[in-house]
């Protein structure tokens, strides 16, 4: 199982079955820093790297991967130094971002050739494993250059699970993507999960990391936020204090009614809105609907007002 | 070597625009030989072959700038686009892929030159009564062996930044085209001068038809010096790239 101790990253743990560690490691480019000394360690299990755009989550997946190397630290997969050790690529996989492909092959060549290039006793047979794994065996004679967004995310990922790697390293892996097709790769990633492979995905959507990760790295401004089980996180999420503007047949009546309420800290009136201080999140929404029967106003609208991804993330490192 | 990238890399470089655009600079020395032959008041063809078709026009142009192409491109168009990373996350040794991708530019850039060497010299050399197999045979194999460094130096250059094009441009045109004829010492640092040099030496050329700079010996020194010593650092480049430098 994925161990990662702490919640929120005061003392750094790393699980001693930890596949992939990274010890306080920091990566600059001349003056600015992208990684700032960063622990972790992670095990089998699926692990979301979650993050806002440009806060370091790629920069940390390609030291990962071994493209490219830490300014002051160690990463270590397997208890192998990651970078400039290409024999580790026998037990990595790797799900790049970009969306670039060898247009002028087909699928199948494009797998095969990723399969002989592991040197794979029988590439044939794993590339049609791994195309079957995700799906994508109609579509396999085609050139890849004529691949949709999200076919070409699939057969990536056959050709990265082709030698069925130990450590998976996905890099915004639902990224064009359909509905359909996002629950198919979830479904794969868990299985691969649940037998034993560790799988490491980054993300800077909530909603994707809390429906698959096991376990989550926040990354903000080149440093870990929190770590730990997503509920836990969630919850760091939810509890801050949160700001809602109320639109209602009688603000005035509304704010009084509300100012009783434990889960409130502060209200605003404004002209024609309500701005409302909650100290808990999930207090407040079960609660404001019966205030406002008991008061006997009827609420219009309700609205979150900072519920931005970068305004979660600057809470959590600022708290 | 690894026959799955030599056969990608071969699939990459005679992409259909490429191949077109460097059969259409094949035909321009070809060109050359026939507006030679057409109105050729010159009375020494052996002079003209050696001295402007090989010396400037084949080996000084078309042999560095094919090699430019095929050479920058071999890989370098692979960290552009980023699908490098797909050939450099599997357990391949990289003095492998770079030996496969050099291999490939190399015999591409061979091939495409010597057509070009084997079809203009003999129109030029045509109906002269002259012999001029040992000259065409020296440069001939000067073309192949300074094919081999120039995609070299191409190849490690495409690793170490993304102007590769840019930088080798400057290089042939600017470095081997001008600076080395204003300043003669310069020549032992151009390969096009070995590749005088080499030719030179092997076909038994006469100092009267092609003054060389360099001794053949001095030539085939430093072509073997700078094409092992580009190789290596191809490899040892390779090795330590990191994403995001050239991609």
């Amino acid at each position: 199982m994925t161990v990662i101790g702490a919640a929120v990253v005061d003392e750094p743990i790393i699980a001693t079955d930890a596949t992939v560690r990274v010890e306080d490691v920091s990566k600059w480019y001349g003056n600015v820093v992208a990684v700032n000394s960063v622990t972790f360690g992670i095990g089998p299990g699926i692990t979301g790297l979650l993050g806002p755009n440009g806060a370091g989550k790629s920069t940390l997946l390609h030291m990962l991967a071994g493209f490219l190397a830490p300014s002051s630290g160690s990463v270590e997969i397997l208890g192998q130094r990651a970078f400039g050790n290409p024999e580790l690529y026998r037990h990595v996989g790797l799900v790049p971002e970009r969306e670039a492909v060898y247009g002028f092959l087909t699928g199948w060549q494009f797998v095969v050739m990723s399969a002989k290039l592991h040197g794979l006793a029988d590439p044939e047979m794993a590339a049609r494993r791994a195309i079957g794994r995700v799906e994508m065996t109609s579509a396999h004679d085609r050139p890849t250059g004529g691949y949709s967004k999200g076919m070409k995310q699939r057969i990536k990922v056959a050709a990265a699970i082709v030698h069925e790697p130990g450590v998976l390293l996905l890099d915004e892996p639902f990224n064009g993507a359909d509905p359909r097709q996002r629950l198919q790769m979830m479904d794969m990633l868990r299985e691969m999960a649940s037998a034993g492979v560790t799988v490491v995905f980054s993300s800077h959507i909530l909603e994707e990391v809390e429906r698959l990760a096991e376990n989550v790295l926040v990354v903000v401004n080149g440093r870990l936020a929190a770590s730990g089980d997503f509920r836990t996180i969630r919850r760091l999420m939810t509890d801050r204090p949160h700001t809602f503007t109320v639109h209602s047949s009688d603000n005035r009546l509304l704010a009084s009614a509300l100012m009783s309420s434990p889960a409130v800290d502060g209200v605003e009136l404004f002209d024609d809105a309500l701005s409302v201080r909650a100290s808990d999140f999930a207090r407040f929404t079960l609660a404001v609907a019966g205030v406002a029967r008991q008061a006997d106003v009827t609420l219009y609208e309700l609205l979150p007002a900072d519920e931005s991804l970068e305004s979660v993330f600057s809470y959590l490192v600022n708290r | 070597m690894n026959d799955t990238i030599i056969r990608l890399t071969a699939r990459q470089l005679f992409g259909q625009k490429r191949t077109l655009f460097i059969g259409l600079l094949v035909v321009i020395p070809v060109l050359f030989a026939v507006l030679y032959r057409l109105n050729s008041e010159e009375s020494d063809p052996e002079h003209w072959v050696a001295k402007v078709l090989f010396v400037r026009v084949l080996v000084g142009s078309l042999l560095p700038f094919v090699a430019l192409i095929f050479g920058t491109a071999a890989l370098g168009t692979e960290f552009e686009d980023g699908t490098a990373v797909y050939l450099l996350s599997k357990p391949v040794q990289r003095w492998k892929i770079v030996a496969s991708k050099l291999l490939v530019a190399w015999a591409a850039t061979a091939a495409f030159v010597l057509v070009a060497s084997l079809v203009s010299a003999p129109i030029a050399l045509q109906g002269s009564g002259l012999d001029g197999s040992s000259l065409v045979t020296g440069f001939v194999i000067a073309e192949v062996v300074a094919a081999f460094v120039y995609c070299a130096i191409f190849l490690a250059l495409s690793i170490l930044t993304a102007h590769a094009l840019l930088v080798g441009l400057l290089y042939v045109f600017i470095w081997e085209a001008v600076l080395t004829n204003l300043f003669s010492g310069l020549r032992y640092l151009s390969v096009r001068e070995y590749a005088v040099a080499l030719a030179h030496w092997i076909g038994n050329i006469p100092d009267s038809v092609l003054g060389p700079h360099i001794r053949g010996v001095t030539a085939v020194i430093l072509l073997v010096v700078i094409g092992v010593g580009a190789v290596w650092l191809a490899i040892r480049w390779l090795a330590r790239w990191q994403i995001g430098e050239t991609a």
